[in-house]
């Protein structure tokens, strides 16, 4: 494995509870998203990624370095946990300096860091008031200010978006896609799949301390063909159109959650959307719109953890 | 013609050492505890202890006493370990509960330093802080009484030195016992009741407990005694107490750093899982 991080039967045991069970995968280059529900175990390999716990068993490196330990190497990853984890008494500013300075810049030099990764993150305006004051949003801001702030080559983002409004989402995503064109290496957590979906196709899942699934997102689609795929039509008459689909091998079930609309469960959506132009052509229906109801990671994520139960 | 994606290398910044590094932890922390609750400590103890210490030293050179006595008496009292005790609870009770229940702790350690150089960074904030309250009025008193002419100044010194003596002990003693007490909770509410629980009932439970036996030795797990002993050989007196001084600061000094290494063991696995 030559990943930008690479976990090989990573495992970590709080007592009798399992953070981490065998955890294996490789995240390479870009933005990676790790994607699991809440309790998964993201949090502990961030923990892990961090140096801020070792693991029982397991082989973790980042940036071609054990994970376990401090050293210079430090110095090229940003971490930005979940947790508040934040001075409440400081300001914005006096914050991301003083973990600047503790990184080892000068001063002056982390005084100016501090003041562009504050404005990177639509902080400067607040940068002088207290933490304490700050809203959910702007503490989660304030955080990725301190991640970024001494340029790390690889940035670990545990759950970014979590509190952000919309508006700062979007401007969040754009930075971690900004940081990510600079060739950047990111690799951001949320148990909200929508978020990591629009930031990028590579995902590593996570559920029960393991890694379900890793890499392009249509590929893990494609590992999920055997199970049916829920389509959804609004048709003009549902009714006929459900009858010539009934004859369809491939179709396993039909349903008619509304008026006008019909539920397609079919096991080959690629061969249901090649027929079905021929199909409403030769039935005189109209299809008037056609929606796959699971082409989403919350789908894929549900069907990969139903199929290892 | 390739294209390949751009590969991000970090420009060379020329890095303070790690003892900048820490002094920038120290600073914030010094900065954290300046609020109203350690800072009334810490001026209720430089208010008593300097008018004390100066006001013996001026009947003493009216009556023609031992300065050295005027100046050790405030160290003497019951109430300079109980002012000492306070400023440590004020400030060091949140020094390591604070980080925990914010979990900013993370945030420290996620930087190029080790543990140890945060326990050490945050030890000698508190240390400093201490340190301040235990010789900074023993050290205004004299040098306030040399101005004046009421004492030498090689007095004056000698009285600032054992000042500076005793000071030191108790920092590092005191040092041990918020850290080890802080680290064991989020709340540092709970760390500064804990502070004044364990040596109050430990300082109690000894007087008793060495008055019923009739065991000198077991003052050696008496503060005040100890403070005392130390006191009194610190000012060059001889001491009327069955302790060895030198013991004496030896079982402090001891304690503070095996509590200090406490502290560190239990940073060292503190594991947090989640909200």
């Amino acid at each position: 494995m030559t990943g930008v991080v690479d976990a090989e039967a990573v495992t970590k045991r709080y007592g009798e509870v399992l953070g981490l069970n065998g955890f294996s995968a490789t995240f390479s280059e870009g933005i990676t998203g790790l994607v699991g529900p809440n309790g998964a175990g993201k949090s502990t390999l961030y923990r892990l990624l961090a140096g801020q716990l070792k693991a029982d068993a397991g082989r973790l490196t980042l940036l071609g370095y054990p994970a376990w330990g401090q050293g210079e190497f430090r110095r090229r990853v940003g971490y930005c946990p979940e947790s508040p984890a934040l001075f409440d008494w400081m300001t914005g500013s006096d914050f991301v300096t003083t973990l600047l300075r503790v990184d080892g810049f000068s001063r002056s030099e982390a005084a100016d860091r501090a003041a562009r990764a504050l404005a990177e993150v639509d902080l400067t305006a607040d940068a002088r008031r207290r933490l304490g004051v700050y809203s959910k949003g702007m503490r989660q801001r304030v955080k990725i200010a301190q991640c970024i702030a001494h340029d790390p080559e690889l940035i670990l983002l545990d759950e970014p978006l979590n509190g952000v409004d919309p508006v700062g989402r979007a401007a969040l995503s754009t930075l971690m896609r900004r940081l990510s064109a600079t060739g950047r290496h990111l690799i951001v957590s949320s148990h909200v799949l929508y978020e990591v979906e629009r930031l990028t196709d590579q995902i590593v899942m996570i559920a029960n301390g393991q890694a379900i699934a890793q890499g392009d997102l249509h590929r893990i689609r494609d590992l999920i063909d055997s199970r049916p795929h829920v389509i959804d039509l609004e048709s003009s008459d549902p009714r006929a159109l459900a009858r010539a689909l009934g004859g369809w091998d491939h179709v396993v079930s039909l349903e008619f959650p509304a008026p006008g609309h019909l539920r397609v469960l079919t096991r080959s959506p690629d061969a249901f959307y090649g027929d079905l132009p021929a199909l409403v052509l030769q039935e005189g229906v109209t299809v008037t719109a056609v929606r796959s109801a699971d082409d989403n990671l919350d789908a894929v994520f549900r069907y990969l953890s139903e199929g290892r139960r | 013609m390739s294209i390949s994606a751009p590969r991000y290398v970090q420009a060379p910044v020329a890095r303070v050492g790690r003892s900048s590094r820490l002094w920038s932890i120290v600073q914030r922390e010094l900065r954290r505890r300046s609020t109203w609750g350690p800072l009334l400590a810490m001026v209720l103890t430089w208010f008593i202890i300097t008018l004390w210490a100066v006001v013996a030293v001026f009947f003493t050179s009216l009556t023609g006493g031992s300065v050295r006595n005027a100046f050790e008496s405030p160290y003497e009292s019951v109430i300079w370990n109980l002012l000492i005790l306070i400023v440590a609870a004020t400030a060091g009770a949140g020094s390591l509960a604070d980080d925990i229940g914010s979990r900013s702790i993370t945030l420290y350690l996620s930087r190029p330093i080790h543990l140890t150089d945060y326990l050490l960074a945050k030890a000698s904030a508190v240390g400093v802080w201490i340190l301040i309250a235990a010789v900074g009025p023993g050290c205004v008193a004299a040098f306030v009484s040399a101005v004046l002419g009421w004492v030498s100044p090689t007095d004056a010194l000698a009285a600032a030195g054992g000042c500076l003596a005793l000071g030191i002990v108790t920092a590092v003693f005191f040092t041990g016992i918020c850290l080890v007490l802080s680290s064991v909770t989020r709340r540092s509410l709970y760390a500064g009741v804990a502070i004044f629980g364990v040596v109050l009932s430990a300082t109690a439970a000894v007087s008793v407990i060495s008055g019923i036996t009739q065991n000198a030795n077991l003052l050696y797990a008496d503060l005040t005694s100890n403070t005392q002993s130390i006191a009194e050989a610190a000012f060059g007196l001889p001491s009327p107490y069955p302790t060895d001084p030198a013991v004496s600061a030896a079982v402090m000094l001891l304690t503070g750093a095996v509590l200090i290494t406490l502290a560190w063991w239990r940073l060292s696995r503190i594991e947090v899982v989640g909200e």
